[in-house]
Formats: C-alpha cells, sequence, structure tokens
C-alpha cells in the first residue's frame, strides 16, 4: 500500500497520459468517423463500398495487431512515429471504424420521409445531408460516443506494448522497479489497483451513457411519440467487445 | 535505405506461421468453450435471481466490461505468479479469455431468455417443472437458439483477442510475427501475412454467422 502511496506522482502522469491519448483519439475519430459515415450512406456506390471496406478492414484486424504494425511499419515509409503519435493514428483508425458504424445507425434510423421530403423540397444534396439529416442524429449517436469513449479509455492500455507511459505502463514500471529493488514482486497490488482504477473511470462513464440513454429516449417520446424510432436508437449502440 | 518486399520470405516463414495459428485457435477454442459454460450459468444464475450470486454475476459482468483486456491479463499474469500462484502464459491467457468472453456470453445468454415468453415459464413451472428442468427443457433450447449468434460473435472477439497474449510471451501468431519481425526485420511481409490470415478468418466466422442467423431464424419466419 505504501508502495502506491508513494508512486501517486507516477501513477498520476501516467494516468494523464492515458486521458490525452483517449480524448485526442476521440477528437480525431469524430472527424473521421464522420466523412466514413456520410460515405457509407453516399448515392454513389463506389463511396459506399469504400465506406464498408474501411469498416470491416478496421475492426476486423485486431488492435493490437494494428497497433504494432503501425509501430513497426511506420519507419519503412520513412515516418519515424513516437509511441504516443503512432498509438494516435492506430486507435483513430480502429475507433473511426466504430464511430463509422455508429454514425451510419444514426442515419438508417432516422426515418426514410426525411430525406425523400428535402429531396422534395429542392434542396441540394449537401443541404440535405448538413441541414436536415446531420443535426437530427447528433443527439441520437451521443451515448453510443460517450460508449466508444469509454472503450478508447480502455484501448489505450494497449499503448504500453509499444512502451508509450500511459497508466498501465506506469505501473509496469513501478512493479519492475520495485522487484528489481526487493526481489519481491508487488504486481498483485499493483495491477489491482489499476484495474480499480479503470474500473472506476470506465464504469462511471458507462453509467453516464446508460442515463443519457435513458434521458434521449424519454425526450424523443414526449416529443415525436414514434415508438418505432425509439426501438430502432438501439442499433446506433456500437458493439463493445470489437477490439 | 530502400525496401524490397519479398514474397519467398513469407513462404519460409510459413511453418512458423502455422504453429502461430494452431496456438492462437487452441487457445481461442478452449477460452471460447470455457466462456459459452460460464456465460450460461451466470446468465441462468441471474434469471432466477439467485441471491448473492446473482449479484456476484451482475458485479462480475460489470467489472469485466468496465477494464481493459490488457490489465486483467497482467493482473492475472503477473499478479498471481507474485502471491505464488502463477498460472504460465498459456492458462493465464485462457483464464483472462475465459472471464472476458464469459463477461459478454452472460449479457447474451440473458438476451436469449428474455426472448422466452414469460408465459411459457408460468405455464411449466405451474405444471410442477422444476427450475433447473424448466431451463433444460424449455428456456435453454429457445434461448440459446436466439443467442448463438451473439455468441459467435463475442467468439469472434475472443479469437482476435488472444493476440493479446503476446504481450504476455504465448507464442500466438502475433508473437510468432512480431518475433521474426525482431529478428529479420522483415516487417511488411509478417504483417501482411498475419493480417490476412486475421482478417480471412475473421470475415469467414462472421459470413457463417451470418448465415446460421438466417437458418436459426427460419422456424420464426411468418410465411
Amino acid at each position: 500500500m505504501q508502495l502506491i502511496i508513494d508512486s501517486l506522482p507516477l501513477l498520476w502522469r501516467g494516468l494523464i497520459v492515458t486521458f490525452q491519448l483517449a480524448s485526442l483519439t476521440l477528437l480525431f475519430t469524430a472527424f473521421i468517423s464522420l466523412f466514413v459515415g456520410i460515405a457509407s450512406v453516399s448515392r454513389f456506390w463506389t463511396l459506399r463500398a469504400l465506406a464498408v471496406i474501411y469498416v470491416e478492414f478496421f475492426r476486423d484486424i485486431p488492435l493490437v495487431v494494428n497497433l504494432l504494425f503501425v509501430y513497426f511499419g511506420a519507419p519503412l515509409v520513412g515516418l519515424a512515429l513516437d509511441p504516443f503519435s503512432a498509438a494516435l493514428v492506430s486507435f483513430t483508425s480502429w475507433g473511426s471504424a466504430n464511430g463509422a458504424e455508429i454514425i451510419r445507425g444514426g442515419f438508417n434510423a432516422l426515418a426514410k420521409h426525411q430525406r425523400e421530403s428535402a429531396q422534395a423540397l429542392g434542396l441540394r444534396s449537401w443541404e440535405t445531408m448538413f441541414l436536415v439529416l446531420l443535426p437530427q442524429i447528433v443527439l441520437p449517436i451521443l451515448p453510443a460516443f460517450t460508449g466508444l469513449f469509454s472503450l478508447l479509455i480502455q484501448a489505450t492500455s494497449l499503448a504500453t506494448l509499444v512502451g508509450a507511459t500511459e497508466f498501465l505502463r506506469s505501473a509496469k514500471i513501478i512493479v519492475e522497479r520495485q522487484t528489481m529493488m526487493t526481489g519481491e514482486s508487488p504486481a498483485f497490488m499493483v495491477f489491482g489497483f489499476v484495474l480499480c482504477v479503470y474500473f472506476v473511470i470506465c464504469y462511471s462513464l458507462n453509467l453516464f451513457t446508460a442515463w443519457l440513454e435513458r434521458r434521449i429516449v424519454t425526450a424523443r417520446t414526449v416529443h415525436r411519440h414514434a415508438p418505432q424510432e425509439i426501438a430502432s436508437t438501439h442499433e446506433t449502440q456500437v458493439n463493445p467487445e470489437n477490439t | 535505405m530502400s525496401y524490397e518486399f519479398s514474397f519467398p520470405y513469407i513462404w519460409g516463414a510459413t511453418p512458423d506461421l502455422f504453429q502461430g495459428l494452431w496456438m492462437t485457435l487452441l487457445v481461442s477454442l478452449v477460452s471460447i468453450a470455457i466462456s459459452v459454460v460460464l456465460g450460461t450459468v451466470c446468465a441462468c444464475l441471474r434469471l432466477f435471481k439467485v441471491p448473492v450470486l446473482s449479484q456476484i454475476a451482475t458485479a462480475y459482468v460489470h467489472f469485466m466490461r468496465s477494464t481493459p483486456l490488457l490489465v486483467q491479463l497482467y493482473f492475472i499474469f503477473y499478479g498471481l505468479a507474485s502471491l505464488g500462484l502463477g498460472l504460465g502464459g498459456f492458462w493465464s491467457g485462457v483464464l483472462a479469455l475465459s472471464l472476458w468472453g464469459g463477461a459478454y456470453n452472460t449479457e447474451n445468454v440473458r438476451g436469449g431468455l428474455a426472448a422466452v415468453p414469460k408465459g411459457l415459464q408460468e405455464a411449466a413451472l405451474s405444471l410442477g417443472l422444476r427450475p433447473a428442468l424448466y431451463l433444460r427443457l424449455v428456456a435453454l433450447p429457445i434461448g440459446l437458439r436466439v443467442c448463438i449468434p451473439a455468441m459467435l460473435n463475442t467468439s469472434v472477439s475472443v479469437l482476435k483477442n488472444s493476440s493479446y497474449l503476446q504481450a504476455i510471451g504465448v507464442a500466438e501468431l502475433t508473437f510468432v510475427a512480431m518475433n521474426r519481425v525482431a529478428m529479420d526485420f522483415r516487417t511488411l511481409e509478417m504483417f501482411l501475412a498475419i493480417g490476412l490470415i486475421y482478417l480471412t478468418i475473421v470475415l469467414l466466422l462472421s459470413a457463417a454467422v451470418r448465415r446460421l442467423e438466417a437458418v436459426l431464424q427460419a422456424p420464426f419466419r411468418t410465411a
């Protein structure tokens, strides 16, 4: 216990790196998944096909392999990425594939007549997209994105594998240092503590997600009386096991 | 410095890769089997609201879903070893993957059991079936059928996540590839090879799941 208290500053620095990595990833993820998500409901089949390939590729390759490939493969094209940037690139590609699925689900959950009415009114396709459809899906997909943020925080622990000093790696350094100095490994305590910290953070985020989901569903019931739309919001949830 | 892609290198590495693939499949299959059993048991505990045990099952599911798999793996591999209960790489990996998959399978089976009409349960229990018999004869045959696609998706995730095991030195596919990269610096070749292998397995399994889903839905389809 004393060991954990003594190493709190180091762990805290690691936790901050974890948050930086997760937040930056979420930021880029939001942008890219918007593009890919819009492409996946495009009129042009080439765009739709590209979106499907992007999504399937990054979701089906294990994230570990993705990360190792980015980190060890980047120097071959003349880009030496430091561990943090490699992790950022890799997690963004994975996260945006999941995010694109969320956005596609959001579009599919919209009533079909929204697009048809907009076209009948003579709106151009970008106007239909950005003035009619997109504003309507922002709220329904919000819970899925907070859920994705929780997954990203969990995914950042993988950055340990390429040597980014985030939360888990700080803990590992502490364990190794202590083992070297005293000959006894404090792994059980330290990793147990790490598990608890992740649990507190991600569980609160998951509770927040569930709360948001209930709030948004009730808001929609009150205003729209459209039960079939509520049922379909569940499709927008990201499959949380897909790492 | 120019990098020349070499197909013969991949060819030469195939025996190693197959050995890694074998380990990946072995770890995954064992973990999937355990996680299905674990998930079914936990879901049944929750269905009948068995005191204490069902709360433990709920807490377990929340805990596994809110913590990163890699930390769970380190905790099991290094943590248990530090208490003198070392399991070795293979069994640590199996334990971590089984517990992780079990949590998701609990939710899958719970979803399946929830699809069994409440009336069936009332009818069965009022006919004097004991809960265990009701589960075996009524709820599980219907419920499992409904949740098999979800369970297979979880199994695919377990298989993908077996790549985490390279972090604790289990010689599965990713580990084998990384090992060769470290020796020969044939990064692109190795990643192309394992990327294709993972992609093929996952895509084949996903296609199989979609087919199975259609087959399983057949009795419920109204003509």
